[in-house]
Protein backbone atom coordinates (compact mmCIF):
# COMPACT_ATOMS: atom_id res chain seq x y z
CA UNK A 1 0.00 0.00 0.00
CA UNK A 2 1.29 3.29 -0.82
CA UNK A 3 1.63 5.86 1.84
CA UNK A 4 -0.34 9.26 1.55
CA UNK A 5 1.86 12.08 1.78
CA UNK A 6 0.84 15.02 1.92
CA UNK A 7 1.17 16.58 -1.43
CA UNK A 8 3.64 19.65 -1.85
CA UNK A 9 4.34 21.22 -5.44
CA UNK A 10 7.75 20.77 -6.26
CA UNK A 11 10.13 23.43 -6.35
CA UNK A 12 9.90 25.17 -9.85
CA UNK A 13 13.02 25.07 -12.01
CA UNK A 14 14.06 29.03 -11.94
CA UNK A 15 14.99 29.84 -15.81
CA UNK A 16 18.39 30.93 -16.44
CA UNK A 17 18.91 34.55 -16.39
CA UNK A 18 15.62 35.59 -15.06
CA UNK A 19 15.04 38.13 -12.32
CA UNK A 20 11.80 37.29 -11.43
CA UNK A 21 9.93 34.43 -11.57
CA UNK A 22 6.57 33.42 -10.11
CA UNK A 23 4.35 30.56 -10.46
CA UNK A 24 0.96 30.05 -9.94
CA UNK A 25 0.95 32.87 -7.17
CA UNK A 26 -2.14 33.55 -5.51
CA UNK A 27 -3.13 36.29 -2.85
CA UNK A 28 -6.07 37.16 -0.97
CA UNK A 29 -6.75 39.59 1.35
CA UNK A 30 -8.53 39.04 4.40
CA UNK A 31 -8.85 35.45 3.78
CA UNK A 32 -10.92 34.66 7.26
CA UNK A 33 -13.53 37.33 7.38
CA UNK A 34 -16.50 38.43 5.42
CA UNK A 35 -14.47 40.92 3.24
CA UNK A 36 -12.18 38.16 1.91
CA UNK A 37 -10.69 39.85 -1.72
CA UNK A 38 -9.23 37.23 -3.99
CA UNK A 39 -6.42 39.90 -5.42
CA UNK A 40 -3.93 37.45 -7.67
CA UNK A 41 -4.76 34.78 -9.19
CA UNK A 42 -2.50 32.08 -10.58
CA UNK A 43 -0.26 34.82 -11.82
CA UNK A 44 2.66 33.01 -13.76
CA UNK A 45 5.18 35.59 -15.05
CA UNK A 46 8.96 35.68 -16.15
CA UNK A 47 11.01 38.74 -16.40
CA UNK A 48 14.85 38.06 -17.24
CA UNK A 49 17.43 40.46 -16.10
CA UNK A 50 17.55 43.87 -18.45
CA UNK A 51 13.68 44.15 -19.46
CA UNK A 52 11.80 46.96 -19.46
CA UNK A 53 8.52 45.77 -18.54
CA UNK A 54 5.33 48.26 -18.18
CA UNK A 55 2.37 46.88 -15.87
CA UNK A 56 -1.24 48.69 -16.68
CA UNK A 57 -4.62 47.78 -15.28
CA UNK A 58 -7.34 49.45 -13.50
CA UNK A 59 -6.97 50.57 -10.10
CA UNK A 60 -8.12 47.44 -7.91
CA UNK A 61 -6.80 45.05 -10.72
CA UNK A 62 -3.92 43.60 -8.70
CA UNK A 63 -0.79 45.24 -9.68
CA UNK A 64 0.07 47.30 -7.15
CA UNK A 65 -0.12 44.10 -4.88
CA UNK A 66 1.85 42.15 -7.31
CA UNK A 67 4.62 44.35 -7.30
CA UNK A 68 4.85 44.84 -3.59
CA UNK A 69 5.59 41.22 -3.44
CA UNK A 70 8.50 41.67 -5.27
CA UNK A 71 10.81 42.75 -2.04
CA UNK A 72 8.74 41.41 0.17
CA UNK A 73 5.96 44.14 1.77
CA UNK A 74 3.85 41.26 1.24
CA UNK A 75 4.87 37.87 1.99
CA UNK A 76 3.48 34.89 -0.50
CA UNK A 77 0.62 33.41 0.77
CA UNK A 78 0.40 30.55 -1.85
CA UNK A 79 2.41 29.80 -5.30
CA UNK A 80 5.81 30.32 -5.78
CA UNK A 81 8.00 33.32 -6.25
CA UNK A 82 11.78 34.18 -7.14
CA UNK A 83 13.32 37.37 -7.11
CA UNK A 84 17.13 37.74 -8.29
CA UNK A 85 18.04 33.86 -6.78
CA UNK A 86 16.13 34.08 -3.71
CA UNK A 87 13.08 31.92 -2.74
CA UNK A 88 10.17 34.15 -1.28
CA UNK A 89 7.74 31.69 -0.25
CA UNK A 90 10.69 30.43 1.78
CA UNK A 91 10.37 31.43 6.06
CA UNK A 92 12.32 33.53 6.05
CA UNK A 93 14.17 35.45 2.71
CA UNK A 94 17.04 37.71 3.36
CA UNK A 95 15.00 40.96 3.37
CA UNK A 96 18.26 43.28 3.97
CA UNK A 97 19.32 41.63 0.72
CA UNK A 98 16.19 41.81 -1.39
CA UNK A 99 15.21 45.09 -0.58
CA UNK A 100 18.69 46.87 -1.17
CA UNK A 101 18.61 44.84 -4.56
CA UNK A 102 14.71 45.55 -5.62
CA UNK A 103 14.82 49.29 -5.52
CA UNK A 104 10.63 50.56 -4.77
CA UNK A 105 9.59 53.70 -5.70
CA UNK A 106 6.33 54.13 -4.84
CA UNK A 107 3.46 56.57 -5.67
CA UNK A 108 4.38 60.29 -4.99
CA UNK A 109 7.55 59.10 -3.33
CA UNK A 110 8.48 62.29 -2.34
CA UNK A 111 5.53 62.50 0.25
CA UNK A 112 8.07 59.51 2.61
CA UNK A 113 11.17 62.60 2.31
CA UNK A 114 11.72 62.96 6.04
CA UNK A 115 15.19 64.10 7.11
CA UNK A 116 17.17 67.65 7.80
CA UNK A 117 19.27 67.82 4.72
CA UNK A 118 19.16 66.15 1.03
CA UNK A 119 22.29 64.33 1.78
CA UNK A 120 20.90 62.82 5.40
CA UNK A 121 17.63 61.55 2.93
CA UNK A 122 19.34 60.15 0.16
CA UNK A 123 21.35 58.40 2.72
CA UNK A 124 18.62 57.07 5.34
CA UNK A 125 18.32 53.64 2.68
CA UNK A 126 22.23 53.46 2.62
CA UNK A 127 23.00 53.76 5.96
CA UNK A 128 19.63 50.87 6.84
CA UNK A 129 21.98 48.60 4.77
CA UNK A 130 25.01 49.10 6.76
CA UNK A 131 26.95 50.85 4.24
CA UNK A 132 30.07 53.20 6.07
CA UNK A 133 30.08 56.75 6.35
CA UNK A 134 32.38 57.81 3.49
CA UNK A 135 31.04 55.69 1.22
CA UNK A 136 27.23 56.64 1.83
CA UNK A 137 27.69 60.03 0.67
CA UNK A 138 30.17 59.32 -2.40
CA UNK A 139 26.69 56.92 -3.43
CA UNK A 140 24.59 59.78 -2.73
CA UNK A 141 26.77 62.21 -4.58
CA UNK A 142 26.78 59.64 -7.61
CA UNK A 143 22.59 59.15 -7.03
CA UNK A 144 21.74 62.59 -6.99
CA UNK A 145 23.56 63.65 -9.87
CA UNK A 146 22.08 60.85 -11.67
CA UNK A 147 18.60 62.46 -11.11
CA UNK A 148 20.05 65.68 -12.76
CA UNK A 149 20.63 67.67 -9.33
CA UNK A 150 23.62 69.92 -8.52
CA UNK A 151 25.10 67.88 -5.33
CA UNK A 152 27.29 70.77 -4.08
CA UNK A 153 23.80 73.13 -3.86
CA UNK A 154 21.27 70.59 -2.66
CA UNK A 155 22.93 68.68 -0.04
CA UNK A 156 22.71 70.70 2.83
CA UNK A 157 19.30 71.68 1.75
CA UNK A 158 16.04 70.88 3.28
CA UNK A 159 13.97 68.40 0.98
CA UNK A 160 11.36 70.60 1.99
CA UNK A 161 12.56 73.57 0.59
CA UNK A 162 12.72 72.22 -2.88
CA UNK A 163 10.29 72.49 -5.58
CA UNK A 164 7.58 69.48 -6.47
CA UNK A 165 9.67 68.12 -9.45
CA UNK A 166 13.22 68.26 -7.24
CA UNK A 167 11.66 66.69 -4.27
CA UNK A 168 10.08 63.56 -6.40
CA UNK A 169 14.26 63.35 -7.65
CA UNK A 170 15.55 63.43 -4.37
CA UNK A 171 13.12 60.63 -3.57
CA UNK A 172 14.40 59.07 -6.53
CA UNK A 173 17.85 59.26 -5.40
CA UNK A 174 17.00 57.45 -2.16
CA UNK A 175 16.33 54.60 -3.79
CA UNK A 176 18.61 54.52 -6.86
CA UNK A 177 21.90 54.98 -4.29
CA UNK A 178 21.43 51.31 -3.33
CA UNK A 179 22.01 50.73 -6.69
CA UNK A 180 18.94 48.30 -6.94
CA UNK A 181 19.48 45.58 -9.59
CA UNK A 182 15.20 45.89 -10.09
CA UNK A 183 13.80 49.00 -9.99
CA UNK A 184 10.13 48.89 -9.55
CA UNK A 185 8.57 52.20 -9.82
CA UNK A 186 4.82 53.24 -9.03
CA UNK A 187 2.96 55.81 -11.14
CA UNK A 188 6.10 57.66 -11.19
CA UNK A 189 5.49 61.18 -13.30
CA UNK A 190 2.10 60.98 -11.87
CA UNK A 191 1.43 64.70 -11.09
CA UNK A 192 4.37 66.19 -12.65
CA UNK A 193 4.37 68.17 -15.94
CA UNK A 194 4.86 67.49 -19.40
CA UNK A 195 8.95 68.23 -19.28
CA UNK A 196 9.60 66.67 -15.77
CA UNK A 197 7.64 63.58 -16.87
CA UNK A 198 9.92 62.75 -19.23
CA UNK A 199 12.76 63.45 -17.21
CA UNK A 200 12.35 61.11 -15.08
CA UNK A 201 11.06 58.57 -18.06
CA UNK A 202 14.47 59.08 -19.83
CA UNK A 203 16.58 58.43 -16.72
CA UNK A 204 14.73 55.36 -16.29
CA UNK A 205 15.56 54.25 -19.56
CA UNK A 206 19.16 54.94 -19.25
CA UNK A 207 19.44 53.24 -16.33
CA UNK A 208 17.76 50.46 -18.00
CA UNK A 209 19.56 50.86 -21.33
CA UNK A 210 23.20 51.58 -19.45
CA UNK A 211 23.48 49.89 -16.11
CA UNK A 212 21.09 46.62 -17.69
CA UNK A 213 18.73 47.48 -14.57
CA UNK A 214 15.67 45.65 -14.74
CA UNK A 215 12.74 47.95 -14.73
CA UNK A 216 8.94 47.55 -13.76
CA UNK A 217 6.72 50.17 -14.15
CA UNK A 218 3.26 50.99 -13.06
CA UNK A 219 1.96 53.53 -15.34
CA UNK A 220 -1.80 55.17 -16.39
CA UNK A 221 -0.18 56.91 -19.33
CA UNK A 222 -0.48 54.54 -22.27
CA UNK A 223 1.61 57.20 -24.48
CA UNK A 224 4.57 56.93 -21.87
CA UNK A 225 4.22 53.15 -21.51
CA UNK A 226 3.75 52.77 -25.15
CA UNK A 227 7.61 54.51 -26.07
CA UNK A 228 9.35 52.90 -22.97
CA UNK A 229 8.59 49.31 -22.24
CA UNK A 230 9.58 46.43 -24.26
CA UNK A 231 7.30 44.32 -22.70
CA UNK A 232 3.53 45.34 -21.07
CA UNK A 233 1.77 43.13 -18.44
CA UNK A 234 -2.33 44.04 -18.35
CA UNK A 235 -3.84 43.36 -15.27
CA UNK A 236 -7.37 42.10 -15.30
CA UNK A 237 -9.19 40.92 -11.78
CA UNK A 238 -5.98 40.14 -10.34
CA UNK A 239 -5.22 37.83 -13.27
CA UNK A 240 -2.92 38.95 -16.26
CA UNK A 241 -4.91 39.40 -19.10
CA UNK A 242 -2.25 40.52 -21.51
CA UNK A 243 1.75 39.89 -21.58
CA UNK A 244 2.52 41.14 -24.95
CA UNK A 245 5.31 43.63 -26.93
CA UNK A 246 3.41 47.32 -27.03
CA UNK A 247 2.90 47.26 -30.82
CA UNK A 248 1.32 43.74 -30.47
CA UNK A 249 -0.69 44.81 -27.39
CA UNK A 250 -2.43 47.93 -28.69
CA UNK A 251 -3.55 46.74 -32.05
CA UNK A 252 -5.92 44.79 -30.53
CA UNK A 253 -8.28 48.28 -30.46
CA UNK A 254 -11.48 46.58 -29.05
CA UNK A 255 -9.82 44.42 -26.65
CA UNK A 256 -7.96 47.48 -24.93
CA UNK A 257 -11.02 49.84 -24.98
CA UNK A 258 -13.15 47.49 -23.47
CA UNK A 259 -10.71 47.23 -20.28
CA UNK A 260 -11.14 51.41 -20.66
CA UNK A 261 -7.46 51.87 -21.50
CA UNK A 262 -6.27 54.32 -24.28
CA UNK A 263 -4.82 53.00 -27.24
CA UNK A 264 -1.56 55.20 -27.69
CA UNK A 265 -2.05 58.08 -30.02
CA UNK A 266 0.99 56.77 -32.52
CA UNK A 267 -0.45 52.95 -32.00
CA UNK A 268 -3.85 54.13 -33.39
CA UNK A 269 -1.77 56.29 -36.27
CA UNK A 270 0.03 52.78 -37.01
CA UNK A 271 -3.04 50.81 -36.51
CA UNK A 272 -5.32 53.28 -39.21
CA UNK A 273 -2.05 53.05 -41.57
CA UNK A 274 -2.53 49.43 -41.47
CA UNK A 275 -6.10 49.26 -42.31
CA UNK A 276 -4.78 50.95 -45.25
CA UNK A 277 -2.58 48.71 -46.16
CA UNK A 278 0.91 50.52 -44.75
CA UNK A 279 2.51 48.53 -42.65
CA UNK A 280 5.44 50.83 -40.51
CA UNK A 281 8.53 48.80 -38.94
CA UNK A 282 7.74 47.35 -35.45
CA UNK A 283 10.01 49.56 -33.78
CA UNK A 284 8.58 53.14 -34.48
CA UNK A 285 7.24 54.19 -30.93
CA UNK A 286 7.89 57.81 -30.02
CA UNK A 287 6.21 60.32 -32.64
CA UNK A 288 9.32 61.47 -34.22
CA UNK A 289 10.51 57.81 -34.92
CA UNK A 290 7.10 56.96 -36.72
CA UNK A 291 7.83 60.43 -38.53
CA UNK A 292 11.28 59.39 -39.64
CA UNK A 293 9.28 55.81 -40.98
CA UNK A 294 6.23 57.53 -42.89
CA UNK A 295 8.93 59.95 -44.65
CA UNK A 296 11.33 57.04 -45.13
CA UNK A 297 8.56 55.08 -46.56
CA UNK A 298 6.76 58.29 -49.01
CA UNK A 299 10.60 58.43 -50.52
CA UNK A 300 10.79 54.60 -51.10
CA UNK A 301 7.76 54.85 -52.87
CA UNK A 302 8.23 58.29 -55.10
CA UNK A 303 11.63 56.96 -55.81
CA UNK B 1 -2.61 45.55 10.14
CA UNK B 2 -3.21 49.35 11.16
CA UNK B 3 -6.49 48.76 10.32
CA UNK B 4 -7.36 47.32 13.45
CA UNK B 5 -7.38 50.94 15.31
CA UNK B 6 -11.03 51.58 13.90
CA UNK B 7 -12.48 49.85 16.00
CA UNK B 8 -16.61 51.46 16.38
CA UNK B 9 -16.64 51.78 13.08
CA UNK B 10 -20.46 52.61 11.69
CA UNK B 11 -21.91 49.62 11.27
CA UNK B 12 -24.70 50.16 8.31
CA UNK B 13 -28.24 48.04 8.67
CA UNK B 14 -31.49 49.05 8.65
CA UNK B 15 -32.56 48.42 12.65
CA UNK B 16 -34.37 50.33 15.09
CA UNK B 17 -31.83 52.16 16.79
CA UNK B 18 -29.83 53.24 13.35
CA UNK B 19 -33.53 55.09 12.23
CA UNK B 20 -33.76 56.52 15.89
CA UNK B 21 -32.89 60.51 16.08
CA UNK B 22 -28.95 60.88 16.18
CA UNK B 23 -29.80 63.58 19.09
CA UNK B 24 -31.78 61.29 21.29
CA UNK B 25 -28.86 58.89 21.06
CA UNK B 26 -26.10 61.41 21.81
CA UNK B 27 -28.28 62.68 24.87
CA UNK B 28 -29.52 58.86 25.63
CA UNK B 29 -26.13 57.71 25.72
CA UNK B 30 -24.63 60.54 28.05
CA UNK B 31 -27.42 59.46 30.63
CA UNK B 32 -26.16 55.86 29.96
CA UNK B 33 -22.78 56.69 30.78
CA UNK B 34 -23.31 59.03 33.62
CA UNK B 35 -25.98 56.37 35.36
CA UNK B 36 -23.01 53.56 35.53
CA UNK B 37 -21.69 55.51 37.61
CA UNK B 38 -24.27 54.91 40.27
CA UNK B 39 -24.99 51.51 39.70
CA UNK B 40 -23.61 50.09 42.78
CA UNK B 41 -24.53 46.21 43.13
CA UNK B 42 -23.42 43.40 41.12
CA UNK B 43 -27.44 42.49 40.63
CA UNK B 44 -28.01 46.25 39.25
CA UNK B 45 -25.07 45.27 36.97
CA UNK B 46 -27.03 42.30 35.89
CA UNK B 47 -30.00 44.70 35.00
CA UNK B 48 -27.75 46.91 32.96
CA UNK B 49 -26.29 43.96 31.11
CA UNK B 50 -29.99 42.62 29.98
CA UNK B 51 -30.51 46.07 28.77
CA UNK B 52 -27.64 46.36 27.24
CA UNK B 53 -27.91 42.86 25.29
CA UNK B 54 -31.50 44.17 24.40
CA UNK B 55 -29.99 47.43 22.62
CA UNK B 56 -27.48 45.01 20.45
CA UNK B 57 -29.93 42.89 19.76
CA UNK B 58 -32.02 45.81 18.74
CA UNK B 59 -29.68 47.57 16.53
CA UNK B 60 -28.28 44.31 14.58
CA UNK B 61 -25.54 44.78 15.12
CA UNK B 62 -23.50 41.52 15.88
CA UNK B 63 -22.46 40.84 19.68
CA UNK B 64 -18.51 40.64 18.43
CA UNK B 65 -18.14 43.90 16.67
CA UNK B 66 -19.39 45.33 19.79
CA UNK B 67 -16.96 43.62 22.30
CA UNK B 68 -14.12 44.21 19.75
CA UNK B 69 -14.47 47.69 21.15
CA UNK B 70 -13.21 46.81 24.16
CA UNK B 71 -9.72 45.24 22.88
CA UNK B 72 -8.68 48.56 23.10
CA UNK B 73 -8.95 49.39 26.10
CA UNK B 74 -7.46 45.73 27.24
CA UNK B 75 -4.52 47.91 28.86
CA UNK B 76 -5.91 50.31 30.71
CA UNK B 77 -8.32 47.77 32.36
CA UNK B 78 -6.18 45.31 33.55
CA UNK B 79 -4.07 48.23 35.30
CA UNK B 80 -6.83 49.64 37.13
CA UNK B 81 -8.36 46.37 38.11
CA UNK B 82 -5.24 45.61 39.51
CA UNK B 83 -5.00 49.06 41.48
CA UNK B 84 -7.94 48.12 42.96
CA UNK B 85 -7.51 44.63 43.80
CA UNK B 86 -4.45 45.72 45.73
CA UNK B 87 -5.16 49.30 47.65
CA UNK B 88 -8.27 48.54 48.79
CA UNK B 89 -8.64 47.65 52.40
CA UNK B 90 -10.87 45.86 53.98
CA UNK B 91 -13.64 47.51 55.99
CA UNK B 92 -12.81 47.30 58.92
CA UNK B 93 -8.95 47.02 60.83
CA UNK B 94 -9.97 43.62 62.37
CA UNK B 95 -11.06 42.00 58.83
CA UNK B 96 -8.28 39.44 58.08
CA UNK B 97 -7.11 39.80 54.56
CA UNK B 98 -7.78 36.90 52.10
CA UNK B 99 -4.47 36.55 50.90
CA UNK B 100 -0.92 38.37 51.71
CA UNK B 101 2.50 38.57 50.82
CA UNK B 102 5.47 40.17 52.89
CA UNK B 103 8.41 40.37 50.23
CA UNK B 104 10.09 42.19 52.59
CA UNK B 105 9.67 43.69 56.01
CA UNK B 106 7.58 46.47 56.35
CA UNK B 107 6.01 45.78 52.95
CA UNK B 108 2.55 43.68 52.60
CA UNK B 109 0.58 43.12 49.37
CA UNK B 110 -2.95 42.34 50.97
CA UNK B 111 -5.93 41.63 48.91
CA UNK B 112 -9.53 42.10 51.29
CA UNK B 113 -12.80 41.22 49.56
CA UNK B 114 -13.57 44.58 49.09
CA UNK B 115 -10.51 45.27 46.88
CA UNK B 116 -12.07 42.04 44.77
CA UNK B 117 -15.44 43.28 44.57
CA UNK B 118 -13.89 47.00 43.87
CA UNK B 119 -11.81 45.60 41.06
CA UNK B 120 -15.14 43.56 39.24
CA UNK B 121 -16.74 46.50 39.41
CA UNK B 122 -14.42 49.20 38.01
CA UNK B 123 -13.81 46.46 35.20
CA UNK B 124 -17.26 46.47 34.62
CA UNK B 125 -18.11 50.12 34.85
CA UNK B 126 -15.18 50.86 31.88
CA UNK B 127 -16.37 47.66 30.18
CA UNK B 128 -20.04 49.08 30.00
CA UNK B 129 -19.17 53.10 29.25
CA UNK B 130 -17.09 51.78 26.40
CA UNK B 131 -19.59 49.08 24.86
CA UNK B 132 -22.22 51.60 25.22
CA UNK B 133 -20.66 54.29 23.42
CA UNK B 134 -19.64 52.10 20.54
CA UNK B 135 -23.30 51.47 20.29
CA UNK B 136 -23.58 54.80 19.24
CA UNK B 137 -21.00 55.16 16.67
CA UNK B 138 -21.53 51.60 15.21
CA UNK B 139 -25.38 52.58 15.11
CA UNK B 140 -24.49 56.42 13.93
CA UNK B 141 -22.99 57.69 10.79
CA UNK B 142 -20.34 60.43 11.84
CA UNK B 143 -22.30 63.12 10.45
CA UNK B 144 -25.50 62.43 11.90
CA UNK B 145 -23.12 62.73 14.84
CA UNK B 146 -21.72 66.08 13.76
CA UNK B 147 -24.87 67.31 12.97
CA UNK B 148 -26.39 66.25 16.60
CA UNK B 149 -23.60 67.83 18.26
CA UNK B 150 -24.46 71.24 16.29
CA UNK B 151 -28.49 71.23 17.12
CA UNK B 152 -27.47 70.20 20.55
CA UNK B 153 -25.05 72.89 21.19
CA UNK B 154 -26.69 75.48 19.53
CA UNK B 155 -28.07 77.12 22.94
CA UNK B 156 -24.44 77.72 22.99
CA UNK B 157 -24.73 80.54 20.19
CA UNK B 158 -25.94 82.72 22.79
CA UNK B 159 -23.13 83.39 24.34
CA UNK B 160 -20.81 83.72 21.22
CA UNK B 161 -19.94 79.88 21.32
CA UNK B 162 -18.78 79.10 17.63
CA UNK B 163 -21.29 75.68 17.29
CA UNK B 164 -21.30 75.10 13.88
CA UNK B 165 -17.79 75.36 13.30
CA UNK B 166 -16.87 73.23 16.50
CA UNK B 167 -19.17 70.95 14.35
CA UNK B 168 -17.25 70.98 11.14
CA UNK B 169 -13.68 70.65 13.03
CA UNK B 170 -15.30 67.30 14.53
CA UNK B 171 -16.49 66.30 11.24
CA UNK B 172 -13.14 67.12 9.59
CA UNK B 173 -10.85 65.53 12.35
CA UNK B 174 -13.25 62.24 12.13
CA UNK B 175 -13.33 62.10 8.15
CA UNK B 176 -9.43 62.45 8.39
CA UNK B 177 -8.95 59.31 10.21
CA UNK B 178 -9.29 56.99 7.39
CA UNK B 179 -6.90 58.92 5.30
CA UNK B 180 -4.82 59.16 7.53
CA UNK B 181 -4.44 55.98 8.28
CA UNK B 182 -3.92 54.76 5.27
CA UNK B 183 -0.89 57.35 4.66
CA UNK B 184 0.84 56.01 7.45
CA UNK B 185 0.27 52.34 5.94
CA UNK B 186 2.32 53.68 2.91
CA UNK B 187 4.91 55.51 4.60
CA UNK B 188 5.49 52.56 6.64
CA UNK B 189 6.07 50.85 3.67
CA UNK B 190 7.90 53.11 1.54
CA UNK B 191 10.60 53.54 4.28
CA UNK B 192 10.62 49.38 4.99
CA UNK B 193 11.40 49.09 1.28
CA UNK B 194 14.69 51.69 1.54
CA UNK B 195 15.44 49.05 4.76
CA UNK B 196 13.79 50.42 7.56
CA UNK B 197 13.46 48.29 10.41
CA UNK B 198 11.05 48.81 12.95
CA UNK B 199 11.01 45.10 14.71
CA UNK B 200 14.28 44.72 16.12
CA UNK B 201 16.37 46.51 18.59
CA UNK B 202 16.28 48.14 21.77
CA UNK B 203 13.40 50.70 23.07
CA UNK B 204 15.73 53.69 22.44
CA UNK B 205 16.10 52.31 18.38
CA UNK B 206 12.76 51.81 18.31
CA UNK B 207 11.28 55.05 19.44
CA UNK B 208 13.78 56.37 16.88
CA UNK B 209 12.81 54.11 14.12
CA UNK B 210 9.42 56.08 14.24
CA UNK B 211 11.01 59.44 13.21
CA UNK B 212 10.88 58.54 9.45
CA UNK B 213 6.96 58.03 10.01
CA UNK B 214 5.96 60.42 12.05
CA UNK B 215 7.80 63.30 10.08
CA UNK B 216 6.02 62.50 6.62
CA UNK B 217 2.64 62.10 8.35
CA UNK B 218 2.62 65.20 10.03
CA UNK B 219 3.89 67.44 6.72
CA UNK B 220 1.20 65.49 4.88
CA UNK B 221 -1.44 66.19 7.83
CA UNK B 222 -0.42 70.33 7.53
CA UNK B 223 -0.44 69.49 3.46
CA UNK B 224 -4.47 68.77 3.85
CA UNK B 225 -5.29 70.78 5.87
CA UNK B 226 -4.14 73.64 4.00
CA UNK B 227 -5.55 71.73 0.60
CA UNK B 228 -8.94 71.39 1.86
CA UNK B 229 -8.61 75.31 3.57
CA UNK B 230 -7.69 76.39 0.16
CA UNK B 231 -10.12 74.09 -1.65
CA UNK B 232 -13.21 75.55 1.13
CA UNK B 233 -12.02 79.28 0.59
CA UNK B 234 -12.35 78.87 -3.32
CA UNK B 235 -15.56 77.87 -2.68
CA UNK B 236 -16.71 81.21 -0.84
CA UNK B 237 -17.31 78.51 2.29
CA UNK B 238 -18.48 80.69 5.12
CA UNK B 239 -19.02 79.07 8.75
CA UNK B 240 -22.82 79.25 10.05
CA UNK B 241 -24.42 82.00 7.69
CA UNK B 242 -27.85 80.75 6.67
CA UNK B 243 -26.86 77.13 5.96
CA UNK B 244 -29.38 74.75 5.80
CA UNK B 245 -29.20 71.22 6.36
CA UNK B 246 -30.00 68.50 3.64
CA UNK B 247 -31.08 65.54 6.31
CA UNK B 248 -33.25 67.90 8.71
CA UNK B 249 -33.68 65.42 11.80
CA UNK B 250 -36.87 64.62 13.30
CA UNK B 251 -38.51 63.08 16.17
CA UNK B 252 -40.57 60.06 15.87
CA UNK B 253 -41.98 57.41 18.01
CA UNK B 254 -38.79 55.26 18.33
CA UNK B 255 -37.40 58.24 20.17
CA UNK B 256 -39.86 58.67 22.68
CA UNK B 257 -40.19 54.54 22.65
CA UNK B 258 -36.20 54.45 23.51
CA UNK B 259 -35.91 58.07 25.45
CA UNK B 260 -38.69 56.14 27.90
CA UNK B 261 -37.33 52.92 28.77
CA UNK B 262 -34.18 54.48 29.34
CA UNK B 263 -35.34 57.61 31.12
CA UNK B 264 -37.24 54.84 33.71
CA UNK B 265 -34.57 52.27 33.47
CA UNK B 266 -32.15 55.00 35.23
CA UNK B 267 -34.63 56.68 37.03
CA UNK B 268 -34.46 52.90 39.26
CA UNK B 269 -31.09 53.51 39.09
CA UNK B 270 -30.43 56.97 40.88
CA UNK B 271 -33.65 56.13 43.20
CA UNK B 272 -31.70 52.92 44.56
CA UNK B 273 -28.67 55.06 44.93
CA UNK B 274 -30.05 58.06 46.69
CA UNK B 275 -32.25 56.03 49.14
CA UNK B 276 -29.06 53.07 50.20
CA UNK B 277 -29.15 54.76 53.50
CA UNK B 278 -32.50 54.42 53.88
CA UNK B 279 -33.08 51.03 52.33
CA UNK B 280 -29.65 49.71 53.95
CA UNK B 281 -31.40 46.22 54.75
CA UNK B 282 -31.74 45.07 51.53
CA UNK B 283 -28.08 44.21 51.18
CA UNK B 284 -28.12 43.04 48.04
CA UNK B 285 -29.13 45.77 46.12
CA UNK B 286 -26.05 47.71 47.12
CA UNK B 287 -23.34 45.54 47.70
Amino acid sequence: MPKSEKVTAPTPTVPQNAAIFAQNLNFIYNPKSGFAKHALINVDLTVCQGEFVAIVGHTGSGKTTFVQHLNALIRVQSGYLNVLGQDLSAKKPDLKLLRRQVGMVFQYPEYQLFADTVLADVCFGLKNFGIDKDERENMAREALELVGLDFAKVKDKSPFDLSGGEKRRVALAGVLAMKPKILVLDEPTAGLDPRGKSEILTLVKKLNQTEGVTVLMVSHDMNEVYENANRILVFRDGAIAFDLPPRDLFRMEEEIESMNLEVPAVAAFCNELERRGIVLPKECRTVDETLAAVVALKEARDA
Amino acid sequence: MLRDVTFGQYYPADSFVHKMDARIKLVLTLLYMVGIFFVQSFVVFGFVTVLLLAVVLVSRVPLRSVLRSVRGIVVLLVFTAILNLFFTKGADASEQPLWAWSPWNGFTIEIYVNGLKSAAKIFLRLVYLVVGSCILTLTTTPVDLTHAVESLLKPLRVVKFPVHEFALIMSLTLSFIPSLIEETDRIIRAQKARGADFDTGGLVKRAKAFVPILIPLLVGGFRRAEELANAMNSRCYEGATKRTCMRVMKLSWRDLVASLVMVIFFTGVFLLYGMSSKWGGIVWLYY
